[in-house]
């Protein structure tokens, strides 16, 4: 081991710091590889920092099972993976505009976000954030430990703030800048976007308050969250007692994604269990055209079945917002052929998982295969899922749709990968 | 401030749909409570047991539309509904549910609970009057047969009185008893 940290120096590049890139990085740096870890926004953690209970397991040690030296939940892990390993050079804010050179000598362009907040000096004393609303807390357990700054919020007590901090971490007069690096290998672990279904007229997305999509019901039901875990209407902060999901919003359609996005059926039964069990009396109704708990998630499915939801195999066929904030909706039982009128607190779209912003530029400027838009394998017919294209490596969800468990064992597929290399 | 949206009327739906506030959830909890009733959420509506069923091609309601009007809590449908009185109870169903939902057991006590709010099919209850008025349900007739087989003409000590005592007190008497 201690043979094989002298003998590498060339940088990795991750982008993208998610369950899968954060994987990446750190155990790149535990075996002495460099890594430079970006990320476009302020922390880390992507899209599974929202995620309150975590399946296969309902919790978050799962994922990390391997990874015995960094025990604890996925937040600690974070914590322990960056503060404390010096091979890892974190980049958030930043974004990669420009790769160039050959495979193993690449050049990439970073261009870094103001760092308005020194995370280093920060101690999250709460100072700033009592003088301006420009200041806030993502999540008591967010990696970097700070807060984060919105300079389009800035205001008169932002300019106290800076004055009062008492670390002097403040500088509102920071200036983005760029940097280019030559790295050795690329990983791409971008992840997906959950996309925003406002075109499709018929849910009313983006217009009706108490129409919210999945990631939306995780942040409300996340305990973390600004209502402290209880399941309230976003239009008013009212009870939700009835609420209703609807399956394939945007996935397996062609007007839109023709793929299935894999895990909304089993995060939506996931949710479904959390509400009929843990919120007393809230009936959960899920409208679907399958239900595809793929392998061992089955059990998601019998749970719900078991514990009280109610499934609707068909389609809504038409949404009303009421005065009082419900919803009534008339949805198609397919298999009744019967229509079916219910009232409702809460309606929930599972809706598409989508390659992020600039996935088809990275794709295009490494000449890589686009897979529905996510980064496909260089050889199809190969083992290697995770080979993009020579020194450049693919894993979690900038594949397409995958689960946590599937988004680790890939980045470790990765490690794997680039440390044969280096032999 | 000018009202510029009018308030429009909610379009016309040609078939009204079934109101599922006006449904009756006690219905299935009912239902699942009774020992046949246990594995009966487990249902996923895969019709296996329509597809195992020999005569529900008929049927206006099918086996697993049953089961699940029954989760839905259609409580007036399903004990009103012929089917649950059509079915054969050969069991076809049951023994090839993926998920061990006892539909024929279920039908039966649908049929019990039926009977308990007096909601039965005329031929049922002549069936049950027949079986009270004679004691039997099948009168031995073919007497020609018996001689060729050389058995007496009457079926020896049968004697229906005691049924026909004993049925009164039962069930079966309630049913035809409304006329009494
Ligand atoms: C509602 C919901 C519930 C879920 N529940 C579960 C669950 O219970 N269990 C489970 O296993 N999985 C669950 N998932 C899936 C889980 O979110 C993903 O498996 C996981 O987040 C994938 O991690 P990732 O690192 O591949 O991608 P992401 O989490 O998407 O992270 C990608 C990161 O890359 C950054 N990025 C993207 N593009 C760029 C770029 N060009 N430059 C710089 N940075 C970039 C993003 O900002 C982000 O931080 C759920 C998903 C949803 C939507
Ligand atoms: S005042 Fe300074 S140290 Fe305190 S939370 Fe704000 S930035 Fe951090
Ligand atoms: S996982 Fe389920 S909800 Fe998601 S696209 Fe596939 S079938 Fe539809
Ligand atoms: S076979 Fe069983 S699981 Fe399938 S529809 Fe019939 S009762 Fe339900
Ligand atoms: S038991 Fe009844 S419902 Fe089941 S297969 Fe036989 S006839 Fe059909």
């Amino acid at each position: 081991m201690v043979e094989v940290k002298t003998l590498v120096s060339n940088p990795v590049l991750v982008i993208g710091a998610g369950v899968a890139g954060l994987t990446a990085a750190t155990q790149l740096a535990d075996f002495g590889i460099r890594t430079v870890l970006v990320d476009r926004l302020p922390i880390v953690g992507g899209n599974a920092m929202d995620l309150y209970k975590a399946f296969p397991t309902d919790d978050c040690s799962y994922c990390f099972e391997g990874s015995r030296l960094r025990p604890g939940i996925r937040k600690c892990f974070y914590r322990s993976a960056i503060l404390d390993q010096p091979n890892i050079d974190l980049k958030v804010n930043t974004e990669v505009t420009e790769i160039s050179g050959s495979p193993g000598k690449f050049q990439a362009k970073l261009s870094v976000g103001p760092q308005y907040i020194d995370s280093k000096k920060c101690i999250m004393c709460g100072l700033c954030i009592e003088c301006s609303n420009a200041f806030c807390l993502p999540s008591p357990q967010c990696q970097p430990q700070a807060v984060i700054y919105d300079p389009e919020m800035s205001d008169e007590g932002a300019k106290k703030a800076e004055e009062e901090c008492p670390t002097k971490a403040i500088n509102l007069g920071a200036q983005p800048s760029e940097e280019t690096i030559q790295v050795s290998d690329i990983v791409i672990a971008t992840g997906y976007h959950e996309m925003k279904p406002v075109s499709i007229d018929e849910y009313g997305y983006g217009k009706i308050p108490n129409v919210v999509t999945q990631l939306e019901l995780a942040q409300i039901l996340d305990p973390n969250g600004k209502s402290g875990g209880a399941l309230v209407r976003p239009s008013d902060g009212g009870q939700v007692k009835r609420v209703m999901m609807v399956q394939c919003v945007g996935s397996r359609d062609e007007n839109y994604y023709p793929f299935c996005s894999k895990i909304c059926c089993v995060y939506a039964l996931k949710h479904a269990n959390i509400i009929t069990l843990e919120r007393d009396g809230t009936q959960v109704t899920v409208v679907y055209m399958d239900i595809r708990t793929y392998d061992r998630h089955e059990r998601y499915y019998r749970v719900a079945r078991d514990a009280g939801v109610r499934f609707v195999r068909g389609r809504v066929s038409r949404l009303e917002a009421c005065a009082d904030g419900t919803l009534d909706i008339i949805a198609y039982d397919s298999l009744l052929d019967k229509y079916l009128k219910f009232n409702v607190d809460l309606f929930v779209l599972s809706s598409a998982l989508e390659p992020p912003k600039g996935s088809a530029e990275l794709i295009e400027s490494l000449s890589l295969h686009p897979a529905s838009g996510f980064v496909g394998p260089a050889d199809l017919t190969s083992e290697n899922a995770v080979v993009a294209a020579d020194h450049v490596y693919v894993c979690g969800a900038a594949t397409g749709p995958a689960e946590i468990p599937e988004s680790v064992t890939q980045a470790r597929a990765v490690v794997s990968m680039i440390l044969q290399s280096r032999k | 401030m000018t009202e510029t949206e009018e308030k429009a009327d909610p379009p016309a739906v040609m078939i009204e749909p079934i109101d599922i506030s006006k449904l009756d959830p006690d219905f299935r909890e009912g239902i699942r409570s009774m020992p046949n009733g246990e594995e009966l959420s487990a249902c996923f509506a895969c019709s296996t047991c329509t597809a195992a069923c020999p005569i529900a091609s008929t049927w206006k309601y099918k086996p697993h539309q049953l089961i699940r009007m029954i989760l839905l809590g259609m409580r007036k449908e399903v004990l009103s509904s012929e089917e649950i009185w059509l079915c054969l109870t050969c069991f076809e169903c049951q023994e090839r549910c993926p998920q061990n939902v006892r539909v024929t057991d279920i039908f039966f006590d649908c049929k019990n609970l039926a009977a308990e709010e007096g909601m039965i099919p005329d031929s049922i209850v002549g069936l049950a009057r027949e079986l009270t008025d004679k004691g039997q349900l099948y009168v031995v007739t073919a007497d020609w047969e018996r001689e060729d087989m050389d058995l007496e003409p009457e079926v020896p000590g049968l004697s229906t009185e005691e049924f026909k005592t004993i049925l009164k007190g039962t069930r079966t008497g309630r049913i035809v008893g409304g006329d009494e």
